[in-house]
């Protein structure tokens, strides 16, 4: 490989790494971060799985671990209506 | 985090303690707690119990209940003896048979809205090969919320997001439980006179064809926890190689429903379009029949609908769209499918133990007691065959009548330093281990390993195949690495399931002869053995090997002909001309 596409190719990836923290991949809880309420946790509690939390930093459920048995028990219970369940790609 | 980072551990202590607030262990906890003063009953749930257990989401009818009118106790312990091969406990179906209709008037007193016909009676279908026992309960998505209803009621004391790791054991009977806040980190212990099994199945064992680990059939919650901890505590477990394997909806891997969709109409048919099983009642002879057709010439099999009125299919739809699985109508959606136009492809589970469908289950008496002195078992996880939901709250009820009996006449267990020690060490090491194995991994390799070597049709060098992996996986287990409490739950499932795949294996290699059709369908001994016509146990012997004993088949209670004991072996329609 001609080193300098190396370079390239690192710098990138090093540009990427910080931005992968906003990225959205295609998990099956899907939360509307302006309908989730700060200080509600009622769809960590119903998941039982427990694959849900509470972000510390804005304070908005979202799925912390990829094991979601698309039950929706957090869709059914959250009480703004914030969450849809979306078949795990695996599955879908 | 690192074991320093843990908060103090958890000391708690009661009469009865339940193991698992799902449908068993909720009935269980509301039966113990009229027993007792407020407060003497301790439910402990891995989850939160308002959302746990195999119908975290409701159900959507009874598959066998005992209605006066549509159906007798004879007659329901003569069917389960039929469709469960003769290997059952008669005394276990007896007196579940007798206590269903009770259970039916309560939860109907607690407001579970039941079917019922124009006249006010409860609306019987039939799907059994011979009586009439299902009951739909189109509203069943409640169900749960009004079991933790009953339970807040009688002041039990719940304690959610605590997963037991050991029943722990001291002169040979049940003591208390340790375990793992899953949320914290810390270790707990809770002392009892009496424990309450309820645990549900081990349905983390095989792999879903998706690939998607927490795809499976059972909630994955259920990962086999309570037949791993009843077998370390000592006791007996009952005809493990009678697998469980279900007819479901392809990829989507829930369940396909004969009961809601068989007595409207609905039923399976081959990519021809044609009928070829009698009847859709789940037993192990329909799942070897219908195998056979899924890998036949006429292969696939698929759920027909598509000849139904509109209607129907939107009270089809109406219900199983609501409950149970309710994404399942997102599923067909995201396929472009629909019942109103074309059959829906089935296929068939991977592999789990559950009672509750087949008859995989810790050994219990009528009276809900395992083989250890204090320890109780009922659900999915106990050996009534064929028990389902209702069977749950059943013998949730019995277990936790005569868990209270017990421990009215016995003293609370003091603390025993070095067991609980011990065992605090087993748990939280993982968080110690930095660079570790991560247990998904290893559980992926477990569950791979297991579709490969013990899916059924079975062979001796094929489960001898599957145990020697299972046993170097062993080694493995002590590398398992956990970076938060979460964590530490995970690791521990991953020994419970690595557990219930060595009782799989062994049971299955064990057991010389074909039985339950395609449960235990063994290519090297294609057909059933009189000499096997017995229940194998397995427990722990010296030394922590396991140990086998056949266990004779009573049939005192309700006899059967030799027509009417292979009535399930006739289930396929013959092929036409």
């Amino acid at each position: 490989m001609d080193p300098d596409q190396r370079e390239s190719i690192k710098s990138r990836q090093g540009a990427t790494v910080s931005a992968q923290g906003d990225r959205t991949f295609d998990v099956p809880v899907v939360v509307d971060r302006d309908l989730c309420r700060t200080g509600c946790h009622v769809c960590v509690d119903s998941c039982p799985v427990d694959c849900l939390e509470i972000d510390p930093v804005r304070g908005k459920a979202r799925m912390a671990h990829d094991e979601c048995w698309y039950c929706l028990a957090c869709e059914l219970d959250c009480p703004r209506d914030a969450i849809v369940v979306r078949i795990p790609y695996l599955v879908r | 985090m690192r074991r320093s980072d843990l908060p103090d551990d958890v000391r708690l202590e009661c009469d009865v303690l339940v193991v698992g607030g799902g449908s068993a262990g909720s009935t269980a906890a509301i039966e113990a707690a009229e027993g007792l003063p407020p407060g003497r009953v301790i439910l402990l749930e891995k989850a939160h119990i308002r959302r746990s257990g195999a119908i975290a989401i409701g159900m959507d009818g009874l598959n066998n209940a005992i209605v006066p009118g549509f159906a007798t106790p004879e007659q329901y312990v003569r069917e389960i003896t039929m469709a469960n091969d003769g290997i059952v406990d008669q005394r276990l179906l007896w007196n579940y048979a007798i206590n269903a209709w009770p259970m039916i008037q309560q939860l109907d007193r607690w407001g579970v809205k039941f079917q019922k016909t124009v006249s006010g009676g409860f609306d019987v279908r039939k799907v059994h090969h011979k009586g009439a026992y299902v009951l739909p309960m189109p509203e069943g998505h409640d169900l749960k919320r009004i079991l933790a209803r009953e339970i807040r009621r009688r002041e039990v004391r719940v304690v959610n997001r605590v997963m037991a790791s050991r029943v722990l054991v001291r002169d040979g009977r049940a003591v208390g439980i340790a375990g793992v806040d899953t949320r914290t980190g810390a270790f707990a212990t809770i002392r009892a006179k009496s424990v309450i099994l309820a645990c549900g199945a081990s349905g983390r064992l095989g792999l879903p064809a998706s690939g998607y680990l927490f795809g499976t059939y059972e909630n994955p919650a259920n990962a086999g926890d309570g037949y791993s901890m009843a077998f370390h505590a000592g006791a007996e477990l009952s005809n493990i190689e009678c697998f469980q394997i279900n007819p479901l909806i392809k990829d989507y891997n829930g369940p396909a429903c004969a009961y809601v969709t068989g007595p409207l109409g609905g039923h399976t048919v081959n990519a021809k379009g044609r009928r070829f099983l009698e009847s859709d009642y789940w037993s192990g002879q329909m799942m070897l029949e219908f195998w056979r057709e899924l890998h036949g010439p006429d292969g696939p099999v698929y759920l027909k609908l598509d000849h139904l009125a509109p209607e129907t299919i939107r009270e089809i739809e109406g219900v199983l769209h609501r409950t149970e699985r309710p994404s399942r109508g997102r599923f067909h959606e995201g396929r472009g499918n629909s019942y109103a136009d074309a059959p829906v492809e089935m296929h068939v589970s991977e592999i789990g133990l559950c009672s509750g469908h087949s008859a995989s289950g810790v050994r219990i008496d009528e009276r809900g007691a395992t083989t250890v002195p204090g320890l109780f078992a009922a659900g999915d996880m106990a050996s009534v065959p064929h028990n389902y939901l209702l069977g749950a709250l059943v013998y949730g009820k019995i277990a936790a009548a005569h868990a209270v009996e017990h421990a009215l006449g016995s003293e609370q267990p003091t603390e025993d330093v070095e067991a609980e020690g011990a065992e605090r060490e087993r748990v939280l090491s993982p968080l110690d281990r930095e660079g570790g194995l991560p247990p998904h991994q290893v559980e992926y390799k477990i569950r791979r390993l297991v579709n490969d070597y013990l899916q059924p049709p079975k062979t001796e060098v094929r489960l001898r195949t599957g145990l020697e992996h299972f046993q170097r996986l062993r080694e493995d287990v002590l590398h398992l690495e956990a970076r938060d409490p979460h964590g530490l739950m995970r690791a521990l499932e991953v020994g419970f399931i690595l557990d219930c795949a060595e009782f799989a294996a062994r049971s299955s290699l064990e057991r010389k002869e074909s039985r339950w059709g395609l449960y235990h369908y063994r290519l090297d001994h294609p057909d059933p053995d009189p000499e096997w016509f017995v229940h194998l146990s397995l427990r722990k012997g010296e030394g922590g090997a396991v140990e086998f004993e056949k266990r004779p088949v009573d049939h005192s209670m309700v006899q059967l002909s030799e027509e009417e004991l292979s009535t399930y072996s006739r289930l396929r329609i013959p092929r036409e001309a």
